[in-house]
């Protein structure tokens, strides 16, 4: 716990002092001064800088797991360019950005667990072991714990995202993947890929409270804004089943193409997106009439997909392409495509805030 | 705390029985060839999802429907094995189509782990696949990609199933296709 702290205090303090001073040398000199005094003095000043570090650091960035390359790209979404790739061992699957975007929450199935990225010095600074079919992970809105769900264990654990130990691990359904927290922090979803089903886990007991029918074999889910209805992607009924959450009842199933993967909502939760991955596109359904009213042509077998902060462009991953393209959901047009690494998944929430 | 701990120690027992254990990774494969022919003339010779006549491992081709998605081809290896496969999505405007394997028959069955296994015609899983040719100034680009997880999804395959195994049989079927393709395509 000290020691993922410590690393976080010093990085945002070096970044802080780096923005003012504009001397990578001098600011390492001098946060490595600051540590070894530690009084009162360099704690004002780390909260100094630390607020005039941060709207520098406000670029929201999108972090894509690149399964086969073993590594993370970091994209930049001001300029639509990869600033950075961060070695990542275990070949990275899902992804979770803490809401703070300090880190990132990386599966990695061969390492049986997931990494923790600090996202300023883009490194991983933790790994935590679980078990050995990590794939779907996502991290509470309050960032004070991580889930982790268990291909082959049927189960999800809860993590302290500070300790970074299990707190519990809950049985699901069979082969667990997709999970969504709930807005108000009060629920996590699960899609199980076998059980055809969706669990609703209580968070303050951590129990499971219900289970909803979807369609067969659900993957990747989103929750809208209000924490109403959850869109699951079923990969073998090519379709994506709406549920309400208060019920846990579907109150829909929308057709789309050929293998859907993940969803993501944008407009207001007006337009939910999914990544047909056989059919290299992505469908456009109208929330409202839950029609679905484009399909747009992305790269080979597209996987994750995430909504950047301004709820207008969506960002999917094309794992055979290596690639991701950017679609403007206004438009619905792709107007970007930016090269990433070998197998792309991105499979979770990839984008910051 | 005490919990957290005996929980920590059952994990630990679990991983030990587990070594080296991980979920399986797709992998994929992608093959190019540039043949000295019209794409209008290699597209001739693929272009009929039910025959795969022009690839050499492949002994004969049966299929249910025409060149529209549904159509169901059952290809017959040489050792005997069939590996059948559903059209997915057909564009002759693109001349590309894409399929996935829905059954296969096994080549062999071996014994891993006490139990019997047997081995599927292609070591793989969940294969789809796509080609597509395409025009360069008189010249053809064709591209053949595969993805696809190894034949055994449980943990510690056998060598025979593992993502080498899978990825070392992808390449070769696609390499071979498409080198007899250009050969057929230049004669």
């Amino acid at each position: 716990m000290f020691l993922v702290n410590y690393c976080r205090t010093s990085s945002r303090l070096a970044g802080g002092i780096h923005a003012i001073l504009g001397d990578r040398h001098a600011s390492s000199r001098l946060a490595s001064g600051i540590h070894t005094i530690l009084g009162d003095k360099a704690v004002a000043i780390f909260i100094a800088t630390a607020f005039l570090s941060t709207p520098l650091a406000a670029q929201p960035f999108a972090y894509i797991s690149n399964q086969l390359g073993d590594n993370v790209s970091v994209i930049d979404t001001a300029t639509g360019s990869v600033v950075d790739t961060i070695a990542v061992p275990g070949k990275p699957a899902g992804i979770a950005v803490a809401p703070d975007g300090n880190k990132v929450y990386v599966s990695t199935p061969e390492a049986k667990g997931f990494a923790v990225v600090d996202t300023k010095k883009h490194e991983v600074i933790a790994k935590v072991t679980v078990n050995d079919g990590t794939l779907g992970i996502a991290v509470a809105p309050d960032g004070k714990r991580i889930y982790v769900a268990d291909w082959y264990k049927n189960t999800v654990s809860a993590i302290d995202a500070d300790s970074l130990q299990i707190i519990k691990t809950i049985g699901v359904g069979e082969s667990p993947s997709g999970l969504v927290v709930s807005p108000d922090n009060r629920w996590l979803y699960v899609a199980n890929r076998i059980s055809n089903s969706v669990s609703k886990i209580d968070l303050n007991t951590l129990t499971v409270k219900q289970t909803a029918q979807v369609g067969t074999h659900p993957f990747g889910l989103t929750i809208d804004g209000r924490g109403e209805r959850i869109y699951v992607a079923n990969v073998k009924s090519d379709d994506v089943t709406v549920v309400e959450t208060a019920r846990m009842k579907p109150i829909a199933t929308v057709k789309v193409n050929m293998l859907p993967y993940a969803t993501a909502l944008a407009l207001n939760d007006s337009r939910l997106l999914v990544t047909n991955q056989d059919d290299g596109s992505v469908s456009v359904i109208d929330t409202e009439t839950l029609k679905e009213i484009a399909l747009i042509t992305v790269g080979t077998k597209p996987e994750g997909i995430s909504t950047h902060p301004d709820d207008r462009h969506v960002y999917v991953a094309n794992w055979f392409d290596g690639n991701v393209s950017v679609i403007d959901a206004r438009t619905l047009k792709v107007i970007d495509t930016i090269i990433t690494g070998e197998g792309s998944r991105a499979f979770g929430q990839f984008m910051g805030k | 705390m005490k919990k957290i701990i005996l929980f920590v120690s059952a994990l630990l027992v679990l991983f030990a029985s587990v070594a080296n254990a991980h979920g399986p990774v797709r992998q994929k494969a992608e093959e190019k060839i540039t043949i000295n022919a019209p794409a209008a003339k290699v597209w001739e010779i693929i272009k009929n999802y039910g025959d795969m006549s022009w690839h050499p491992g492949i002994m004969s081709t049966t299929v249910k429907g025409d060149n529209t998605k549904g159509a169901v081809r059952v290809l017959t290896l040489k050792d005997g094995s069939t590996i059948t496969e559903e059209l997915k999505k057909y564009d002759e405007a693109k001349m590309s189509y894409a399929y996935k394997i829905t059954d296969m028959s096994s080549s062999k069955t071996i014994t891993h782990a006490g139990a019997e296994e047997k081995v599927p015609a292609l070591p793989v899983n969940d294969y789809a696949a796509s080609i597509e040719l395409a025009d360069k100034g008189g010249k053809t680009e064709a591209v053949w990609k595969a993805g696809y997880y190894r034949a055994y999804m449980n943990n510690n395959p056998p060598e025979e199933m593992n993502e080498e195994a899978a990825n070392t049989a992808v390449k070769a079927v696609l390499e071979t296709g498409l080198l007899n393709l250009k050969k057929l395509a230049e004669k």
